[in-house]
């Protein structure tokens, strides 16, 4: 048994893999899977008709990806990851979110991201700012 | 694709994802009966993917290939992997996990009903 970390005052370390964290973890997760594959398919069975797309979702799954894993560590350097991981996830829903509203026709094809992640019912839009609330929540002083 | 056992899976995640709710709204992890359900969801599941798995075997084929069968393996990691995370720390939390793994199971499986159209 290896014992439970502690602060010097006692107090338990927060970890980001503990508690509710576990259910953003498992959304992430999900999304993660979703995304990835998805992209996948897309960009090995109809990559001509729309790369950019097929291409951001990849990207998106990816960033799904390093986020599930590094809130599931807990650790503080995955911690670390986890904050650019999220900040590069919000950025990108955000500024993929905004060109797809004003410029349609460079998104022939839905990317995970497109208008906020409507098609995810905005999910998308929400997990990156639970994420840092949830990084912000389990800091360490 | 079988509808009907379609329809049973969609029920049957939806009871396992208000079950998952309740215990954490009654701040209780998941009891031995629920953690049984949510077992149960995972074979019909794995049993819907493997009748849809033998009838692609046997020559049908649904207008989105590729999606198709990334949804029907998908779909049977979903309850096992939230399952184990659900048990590695039990606590109220571990309801909703099950819960949202469920709620996951239930959108794919529609997903499935509307993608199983046959190829013009």
């Amino acid at each position: 048994m290896t014992p439970v970390p502690t602060e010097p005052t006692g107090s338990t370390v927060r970890r980001t893999n503990s508690g509710a964290g576990r259910v953003l973890v498992a959304v992430y997760g999900i999304f993660a899977l979703a995304a990835t594959a998805r992209a996948t398919v897309q960009l090995l069975t109809k990559f001509e008709q729309a790369p950019l797309s097929y291409l951001l979702s990849l990207l998106a799954g990816l960033i799904y990806i390093v986020a599930t894993i590094t809130l599931a560590r807990g650790t503080r350097a995955s911690r670390r990851l986890a904050l650019i991981a999220i900040i590069i996830e919000l950025v990108g829903v955000l500024t993929i979110g905004t060109l797809s509203v004003v410029y349609p026709e460079a998104f022939p094809r839905a990317t995970v991201w497109s208008v906020y992640g409507i098609g995810y019912g905005f999910v998308p839009l929400l997990l990156p700012i639970l994420g840092l609330s949830w990084l912000w929540h389990t800091r360490t002083h | 694709m079988i509808d009907a056992l379609a329809y049973v899976v969609i029920a049957l995640a939806a009871v396992a994802a208000i079950w998952g709710v309740v215990t954490a709204v009654a701040n209780k992890p998941p009891g031995k009966a629920q953690l049984l359900f949510a077992a149960a969801v995972e074979v019909v599941t794995v049993i819907q993917s493997i009748i849809a798995a033998a009838k692609l075997a046997a020559g049908f084929r649904p207008v989105e290939l590729a999606t198709t069968i990334g949804y029907l393996i998908g779909i049977v990691i979903l309850i096992p992997i939230a399952w184990l995370w659900a048990n590695a720390e039990r606590n109220r939390f571990s309801g909703i996990v099950l819960a949202v793994a469920a709620l996951a199971v239930l959108a794919m499986t529609l997903r499935l009903v509307v993608l199983w159209a046959p190829a013009a």
